[in-house]
């Protein structure tokens, strides 16, 4: 048996590619307002499709207000349950599209209110409290370790520098090191080791500053 | 937290016949034919005022007791539509003109109340009579109004809740005019004005709590 909502699902996504945003919307509210009919009578197929239908519109509702996809979540939750209270004051005589809109709208609008309120009387979490109390896991701190590092490599003689950026920094190996410097891999490795001295001799000089 | 698929799953598992709401104007018809009802039934208790029929003939009674009556007609309607989700709220303009027209017969009797209440004074005794008449009418219509509007209400509690007080405050002046003699008019006005100013500052503020209270969502 094919239905009238069958039907008129069915020529949904034809519509959908073929004529423009206007028809589609008028085509789904015809959909949704028979689906709701026919859920307010008990229909429990009709009942799944319908909010199945609704729920991806009332997310791209949602989405324009909330920023974090829990609070679009939550909106789209708040309304689908809202549609179900009162899903009795519905009018079959009237357009069901209005009707779900304006309950979406004052729900998303009482979910903005909600999260104006407990904004206002809480503080939110971010990285700067999150890495107060570590730290080694501070990211601006890890930056700036960068920095005084390089200088101190700067510092370095001109050989051990060398040395450093090449095997340390950008990780060569001793082979590929010998053929861009021209130096012995020995003498890297002398280089390397005396660089690495001379650094720990910088830092813990800072260190004592400090 | 649960899924939406999850909650569409549990929404359709409870989703039993819903009968659909009558139309606004027919659910207002019925909150007025209540309303009716119990200021008959005040009036056979209470009696009517001795000068009714002197009253009646003046047109400033008649036009402030009109005036009353339709503003609590026109509220009355504008509060069911208004409660339904997809209607303009527009609506709530439907009583203004009938409100303008009571608020100024008001004022008017205010000012005759003056200079009344300079000549013979005040009894105390008809102020505490006029209060009782006043919640006699005010209580139960309130409640009902609060009742029809449970679930319609959820989404503009406020908007639909000042209405409501004001189809309230409406009916109830008008029944006091018509038991209450004018001669303590400055007293009657003073209780009017402040049961509407009650019943709408309570609406204001615990709009949303009292419709929560009959119809937890």
């Amino acid at each position: 048996m094919t239905s009238p909502v069958e039907d008129a699902s069915a020529t949904v996504p034809g519509m959908r590619s073929g004529a423009g945003e206007t028809a589609t919307k008028v085509v789904h509210d015809v959909d949704w307002t028979l689906l709701m009919t026919r859920a307010q009578d008990g229909d429990k197929d009709a009942y799944r499709r319908l909010l199945e239908g609704v729920t991806p519109y009332l997310r791209s509702l949602a989405a324009r207000r909330f920023q974090n996809r829990g609070d679009i979540e939550d909106a789209v939750q708040e309304i689908l349950l809202t549609v179900h209270a009162i899903r009795h004051t519905y009018d079959p005589a009237r357009p069901f599209g209005p009707w779900l809109v304006a309950i979406a709208h004052r729900r998303i609008v009482d979910g903005l209110r909600r999260q104006g309120r407990s904004r206002a009387r809480e503080v939110e979490w971010d990285e700067e409290h999150e890495t107060f109390a570590a730290p080694e896991t501070n990211l601006t701190e890890a930056a700036s370790d960068g920095r005084v590092l390089r200088e101190a490599i700067e510092r370095l003689s001109p050989g051990q520098r060398d040395a450093i950026r090449m095997l340390k920094l950008q990780e060569l190996s001793l082979k590929e090191a010998a053929a861009a410097s021209g130096m012995s891999v020995a003498a890297l490795k002398v280089a390397v080791h005396r660089g690495l001295k001379s650094l720990q001799k910088i830092f813990a000089k800072q260190g004592g500053k400090t | 937290m649960i899924t939406t698929p999850g909650l569409i799953e549990s929404l359709v598992a409870g989703a039993q016949p819903v009968r659909r709401l009558r139309p606004p104007v027919a659910r207002a018809a019925l909150w007025l034919l209540f309303a009716a009802g119990i200021v008959g039934l005040l009036a056979v208790s209470h009696g009517i005022r001795p000068d009714l029929g002197v009253r009646l003939v003046q047109a400033s009674f008649v036009t402030g007791i009109a005036a009353s009556a339709l503003t609590g007609i026109l509220a009355a309607v504008a509060t069911f539509v208004v409660s339904l989700p997809d209607r303009s709220r527009l609506w709530l303009l439907l009583p203004a003109p009938a409100l303008a027209v009571w608020v100024s017969t008001i004022g008017y009797g205010c000012l005759t109340g003056w200079v009344k209440v300079g000549a013979d004074g005040i009894r105390l005794g008809e102020a505490i009579d006029c209060f009782a008449t006043l919640a006699l009418i005010s209580a139960p219509l309130s409640l009902a109004i609060l009742v029809m509007l449970r679930y319609t209400a959820l989404l503009e509690p406020t908007r639909v809740a000042v209405m409501g007080g004001l189809a309230v405050s409406a009916i109830a002046a008008t029944a006091l005019s018509l038991f209450h003699s004018l001669d303590a008019t400055i007293m009657v006005l003073m209780w009017n004005f402040g049961i509407a100013a009650l019943l709408v500052g309570l609406a204001t503020v615990f709009g949303k709590k009292m419709f929560s209270w009959v119809a937890p969502s």
